[in-house]
């Protein structure tokens, strides 16, 4: 019968979720039918009150309140989280290794891989490229990957110890070098590792896209502060490009031409600012440098650059 | 960063910056949502704190697990699915406190969650109708308890929010069929509830 499709149908009728043709013939029969006249004016009272618990907006104060403290938990969460833990200091790194012969006398040991498992899926997350991640099963604590002892406590009474320790284990990752976990793990090599080697081929391939600001930052750093001039040098020529445009790129091949130890860095960073010679103060340094400078190739560069230089009025 | 930011840059473009670690991205996209989910999380759990727990969760969720998107939904559909099961997390939490819920008896002697209070900010202009209100509101939500949590979560997506049942269907991960039959539990309950307490 009719009026059990139309009393089926009324709710969702009221709700708009009827077709175009269904929703016509609700209307017509319900401006004949008294009775489901009468329902369809129940369900809409009915709707009526269920609404006069308002859905209020949040206010601004909550908004702004919840805003705030997601922004802090993005900051922590995981995935902003792998800047964080793989940037350690490695100096404190190396000394805590010095502790491990300690290690030697222990009878039991409760292994803890700490970070690291945390480490490996965050690289699994960030996907998108061509990678494979190779994890090496977990090793017996030698004494090259131990960190840090988390804690040791002896079972009473017995000859029993249990030592939480944390352990580096080696991981190995793929990508093009357009890939953004790549670039971050470049960038970490390139300013922290020990081996100057490693941070030769990081900043080797760094080199090849210096319009990143990070790249160029963790360049003019490499150029500033590394021990190894072969490593400043392959900075430099690098930045090379960009010392007209970028001010702080010029600024730090000024830098490494005043203060570098090495006169190979000296000379070539001299001859970076060709571009830029005109400017103020690259002028103040060549007068500077052609006077007072101990290396004599280096005063006589940077009289040549002088005098080519138009005159000032 | 690409895109310019006239106008509302696409979800899609967003979710694939998100994907490769821009974190910018994935604020912006963020604030495509951030207030509809809060205005959603709020009605539920009727509670200011509550409320910011949920948008709190679900967005940490979202940041997390934004690696897994294939984009076999909208982004839409995937956040509200996420907020919606929380959301759920949160009904169940509060159906097992329900016997240590604090009840108070109001004027006719009747008892009222107090839990169930919906916090009306607005200021008393009548107080007599806003007695009323608050008992009808206290009646609403009452009822609303009754609900199991997925009956209550499509009736809140389809009365309150006005969400197509095609839509609550995909959010809950089932078909549109079962949402709507899933309403129709919902308001004969609703209904009957609402009729006995006059």
């Amino acid at each position: 019968m009719k009026c059990e499709w139309v009393n089926e149908n009324i709710l969702l009728y009221v709700y708009n979720e009827l077709a175009d043709d269904a929703r016509y013939e609700v209307e017509q029969h319900v401006a004949r039918c008294a009775d489901c006249a009468a329902e369809l004016k129940a369900v809409r009272k009915f709707n009526a009150t269920v609404s006069s618990l308002p859905v209020d907006e949040p206010s601004p104060n909550l908004l702004a309140a919840s805003r705030m403290r997601l922004q802090e938990g993005l900051e922590t969460a995981e995935q902003g989280g792998f800047w964080q833990r793989v940037m350690f200091d490695p100096w404190a790194w190396l000394h805590q290794m010095r502790f491990s012969p300690a290690l030697a006398a222990v009878l039991l040991i409760v292994g803890f891989a700490g970070g690291v498992g945390t480490m490996y899926s965050i690289l699994r997350g960030t996907s998108g490229s061509n990678s494979t991640i190779a994890l090496e099963e977990h090793v017996a604590p030698i004494e090259a990957n131990i960190t840090g002892i988390r804690s040791i406590v002896q079972d009473p009474g017995s000859n029993k110890v249990s030592i939480k320790y944390e352990t580096v284990t080696t991981q190995q990752t793929e990508g093009s070098l357009n890939d953004q976990r790549i670039q971050q793990l470049l960038l970490f090599a390139a300013r922290n590792n020990y081996n100057s080697g490693v941070r030769m081929d990081s900043v080797d391939l760094l080199t090849q896209k210096p319009d990143d600001t990070n790249v160029r930052e963790a360049l003019i750093y490499a150029l500033r502060y590394d021990s190894n001039p072969g490593v400043r040098l392959k900075a430099l020529s690098s930045l090379g490009a960009y010392v007209k445009e970028d001010v702080r790129v010029r600024d730090a091949v000024l830098e490494a031409l005043l203060n570098d130890s090495n006169s190979g860095v000296r000379t070539q960073a001299l001859n970076m600012l060709e571009p830029v010679r005109a400017d103020s103060s690259v002028r103040n340094v060549l007068e500077h440098l052609s006077q007072d400078d101990k290396n004599q190739y280096i005063r006589s560069q940077a009289r040549t650059v002088l005098a080519q230089l138009p005159e000032i009025d | 960063m690409a895109g310019n930011t006239v106008g509302r840059i696409d979800d899609t473009v967003l979710v694939r910056e998100a994907q490769r670690g821009n974190r910018a991205a994935f604020e912006e996209l963020v604030r495509h949502y951030d207030q509809a989910v809060l205005r959603l999380a709020l009605h539920l759990t009727g509670s200011e704190s509550d409320a910011q727990d949920v948008f709190q969760d679900a967005f940490l969720k979202a940041y997390k697990s934004i690696g897994n998107f294939r984009f076999e939904c909208s982004f839409y559909t995937w956040i509200y699915r996420i907020v919606t099961n929380l959301c759920l997390d949160h009904l169940r939490k509060k159906q097992v406190r329900k016997e240590d819920a604090p009840v108070a008896k109001d004027s006719q002697g009747e008892e009222f969650d107090v839990i169930g209070q919906v916090p009306d900010g607005r200021a008393a202009a009548n107080p007599e109708r806003d007695l009323m209100r608050r008992e009808l509101g206290t009646r609403i939500n009452r009822a609303l308890d009754r609900l199991t949590p997925r009956e209550r979560m499509v009736f809140e997506l389809k009365h309150y929010h006005g969400l197509k049942l095609r839509t609550v269907g995909e959010i809950l991960n089932t078909t549109e069929e079962t949402a709507k039959n899933t309403l129709f539990r919902a308001t004969q309950k609703l209904r009957g509830s609402l009729s006995d307490m006059r």
